[in-house]
């Protein structure tokens, strides 16, 4: 069936909200399994004692990227109802402000 | 490489970013929406003010999205939902790597009240921050990076490029 499911109309809201919790559940094992859940482990990135994070980051990125594309090609995912309806906007300077923020925080926060 | 305390039960990097790669593809396959973690946090902020001042909140320009009228309590929300699943996902993962216990994780040489009062610090500033951003490191870093949204990786540069200066000054907090 051609994805992105919920948009296209495949099931209700309440099955959505089943699914939420379903997916968070599998999103907060493997964050925990990574690392995430450790500020030590986060913050030790950035005095480049261990590059774990990064690795992870950045292996998740490439891994749900190439995941999208292929998906598309083979007709199982249709990208332009992504593009049309839920891709995040890009507004540049309260992106540059809020990571700026963010980044703060992530140093002397630890997450 | 030298093997940290902590670490016991974590994966390898790249088994854990292909698996945390899959149920983000999941996700988007599924919902069409990436993940996410910061938005419930607005929402929690804005009932928990509305118990004390309704008014205020429901003509608060940022705010009063959530309590339009006729709408489902700001609560019965996709994300709300997801963050309780990985609330719940967190404390399986834990228990099952045996690795359960209170603390209150820092550097050698922090003190706990140092710790908490920067984290409560970091939290403020991280919140506002992700209000900017409309996001934080799961909804735009990853989420947005994954689909190439140009915003998301520039948060998620100077997210890192702040991240790396800062660090240099709460050294004692972390070594």
């Amino acid at each position: 069936m051609t994805g992105p499911l919920y948009i296209l109309g495949s099931f209700s809201y309440g099955t959505s909200l089943v699914i939420a919790v379903v997916i968070g559940i599998l999103f907060g094992f493997v964050l925990e399994r990574a690392g995430f859940g450790d500020a030590r482990n986060i913050t030790n990135l950035f005095y480049f004692r261990d590059m774990r994070v990064l690795r992870v980051m950045f292996s998740a990125l490439v891994t749900a990227m190439v995941g999208l594309i292929v998906l598309s090609w083979v007709g199982l995912f249709d990208y332009s109802v992504l593009l049309q309806y839920a891709l995040v906007k890009t507004y540049l300077w309260p992106s540059i402000v809020g990571g700026l923020l963010f980044g703060v925080a992530f140093a002397v926060g630890g997450y | 490489m030298k093997e940290f305390e902590y670490a016991q039960g974590f994966w390898n990097s790249y088994t854990a970013g292909v698996a945390l790669g899959l149920v983000l593809l999941l996700c988007f396959y599924l919902m069409g929406t990436g993940l996410g973690a910061s938005g419930p946090m607005a929402r929690a902020a804005a009932v928990t003010a509305h118990l004390v001042a309704p008014q205020a909140v429901e003509s608060n320009g940022y705010f009063k999205s959530f309590y339009k009228p006729g709408k489902k309590h700001p609560f019965v929300n996709w994300m709300v939902f997801e963050v309780i699943g990985i609330f719940i996902g967190g404390v399986i993962a834990v228990l099952t790597a045996r690795r359960f216990r209170p603390e209150v994780a820092r550097g050698p040489r922090a003190g706990v009240g140092l710790r908490l009062i920067l984290a409560f610090v970091g939290g403020i500033i991280g919140g506002i921050g992700t209000r900017f951003a409309m996001g934080c490191t799961s909804g735009q870093a990853l989420s947005g990076g994954a689909t190439m949204v140009v915003g998301s990786w520039v948060f998620m540069m100077v997210v890192f490029a702040a991240a790396f200066g800062v660090a240099l000054i709460v050294r004692r907090q972390w070594l």
